[in-house]
């Protein structure tokens, strides 16, 4: 243990390999040191967990309905959180759902981010009309809500998991887009660029190895930060039964279910909103965490 | 080598015209060290730039080694022309370790035998092999400098541009680079133009020297009216009175 210490603090690294995981152990070490931070990737962590060994850890079938068993309150023995208004498990059901809300997430990060950071840096690098163009159409989607737009997509789509996360993921990106444009404007005319260029790099080149390192941090940041409200859209759309149908367990779905019994038997809607709630508040945590290490203006110390 | 005829940058800010440069001529001869001088927005920087494509030529011509450059400058230009930059700070990618930063130029140029031109170039500037893989912000500022000197020193170049390149380092620092590039260019035979604002720095390095001011040539002056203190020009001589005293 104390040797790969070690080999991660070598001052001077032998390898490529080993300057990388030098410095993502010194990240890691100040990661560490915010204990919310710490908070938020467990909670992250524990919902990947959850989402892997859901068959393992659910007590109950989530699907399979049990009419003698309906809303059965929570602290039951077998059902803890409850059964709902089938006398299907509450807890089966948060177990599966994260499946779907990891499922979503997932798709989510490997798509926006990507597109914006994409047209992002080549809007900020190439400027001009290429500029203009891109970041009006990037205007054009900012300028509808996010849900209303997500909703009108999945309207025109018909409703389904991959329509709701494709409704996500292309309303999604365009803040990607101008967080990755302005910092591409903070560097494209840097001392480091200029050098580059004058080795007679092509515009690709610098863009992939060269801008796109730079904007990295922030749309990470900006990413998990955005997390919580993807979510929030996933439930949103399932709510409004657009997302995920029935009989599949999807948090926001469960919350629409629950709520024709709020006041007499509460937990059916209140425990899917805890589990949104507490895999949110893990999400901006984690967020706030990785500002304070990836951030350039504060990394390198 | 480098001859600039009647060069005159132009730069359009806010609807108003910046005459960064305006017909300035020079000719640099091969293996020659040449030096501008002049206070800081004097233009000298800018010839430097527009040298390399990095400021637009609004008037005039620049030639390397007789031929006219191209815009944009292009790979052979890339081969001949190098460049180091004022800040070693700012000039070295802060998420690049070393080992990129000097293997990149072989890899746009598709050159091989990568590992053991890296671990010459670092030999080169007397840098120890073992911060190959170090990132910038683990040197000091004159172990960032002779990266960058390496860095432009990747392709051969015959001509290296130096803008101020040790202005952002110390005194004892200073020393150490200048008689780095001074070393190079003997083993090389490289032709130097260099911009500086410290006549002592020019003093040191360069055989003529380009005194400039608001973006015109003042006066050329050769080593030995440095000596001689026979400048022609009120300007050039405020300019040498003000850094004599560190120049002997």
């Amino acid at each position: 243990m104390a040797g790969v210490a070690t080999w991660l603090r070598e001052p001077n690294p032998t390898s490529r390999w080993q300057a990388r995981a030098g410095q993502g152990y010194l990240s890691w070490l100040r990661f560490c040191r915010n204990p919310l931070a710490m908070i938020g990737l467990a909670i992250t962590v524990l919902l990947v967990l959850m989402s892997l060994f859901a068959p393992l850890l659910a007590p109950h079938d989530p699907i399979a309905q049990d009419l003698t068993h309906r809303f059965i309150p929570p602290g039951t023995p077998g059902n803890w959180l409850g059964t709902d208004d089938f006398g299907r498990d509450i807890w089966s059901r948060i177990l599966f759902g994260s499946r779907i809300t990891l499922y979503i997430v997932v798709l989510v990060i490997l798509t926006a981010p990507v597109v914006g950071l994409i047209i992002g840096t080549v809007a900020g690098y190439f400027g001009g009309w290429i500029d203009q163009v891109l970041m009006r159409i990037t205007d054009i989607f900012l300028a509808f809500p996010k849900l209303i737009l997500a909703l009108a997509l999945v309207a025109v789509l018909g409703p389904g998991i991959e329509n709701a996360v494709l409704a996500i993921a292309l309303t999604s990106w365009p803040p990607y887009a101008r967080v990755a444009r302005a910092e591409t404007l903070t560097v494209r005319n840097s001392d480091y660029i200029a050098a580059v260029r004058l080795q007679g790099a092509g515009a690709a080149r610098i863009i992939w190895g060269h801008i796109m390192p730079m904007c990295l941090p922030s749309v990470i940041i900006r990413v998990t930060l955005d997390m919580a409200g993807v979510i929030l859209i996933a439930a949103g759309l399932g709510f409004l039964g657009l997302g995920v149908q029935p009989p599949l367990p999807e948090w926001g779905m469960m919350i629409s279910s629950g709520r024709k019994f709020l006041f007499d038997q509460w937990w059916v809607a209140t425990m899917p909103g805890l589990a949104i709630f507490i895999v949110s508040l893990g999400f901006n945590l984690l967020g706030d965490g990785l500002r304070d290490v990836l951030d350039p203006r504060s990394a390198g110390r | 080598m480098i001859e600039i005829d009647n060069l005159s940058v132009i730069f359009h800010a806010n609807h108003r015209l910046v005459r960064a440069v305006e017909g300035v001529s020079l000719s640099i001869a091969a293996r020659e060290s040449f030096g501008l001088v002049g206070e800081s927005g004097s233009g000298k920087s800018t010839i430097l730039r527009a040298v390399c494509g990095l400021a637009p030529i609004t008037g005039g011509q620049i030639r390397i080694a007789g031929e006219p450059v191209l815009t944009p400058r292009g790979r052979a230009f890339s081969r001949r022309v190098q460049m180091v930059f004022q800040d070693p700070y700012a000039s070295l990618h802060p998420r690049h370790t070393i080992d990129r930063v000097l293997s990149e130029p072989l890899a746009i140029h598709g050159i091989g035998d990568t590992d053991r031109k890296v671990m010459r170039a670092l030999e080169d500037v007397g840098l120890p092999t073992s911060f190959r893989f170090r990132y910038p912000h683990q040197l000091s500022g004159g172990q960032r400098q002779r990266v960058a000197i390496a860095r432009a020193l990747m392709l051969e170049p015959a001509v290296l541009l130096l803008d101020e390149p040790t202005s952002a380092l110390d005194a004892s620092v200073q020393a150490e680079t200048l008689n780095l590039l001074s070393r190079l260019r003997e083993e090389r035979g490289l032709t130097f133009l260099m911009v500086s604002h410290d006549l002592a720095v020019i003093d040191h390095m360069c055989d003529r020297i380009l005194v400039m001011q608001h973006g015109r040539a003042v006066e050329e002056l050769d080593r030995a009216d440095l000596v001689n203190v026979t400048m022609k020009t009120d300007y050039a001589r405020s300019l040498f009175n003000a850094s004599a005293d560190r120049m002997l």
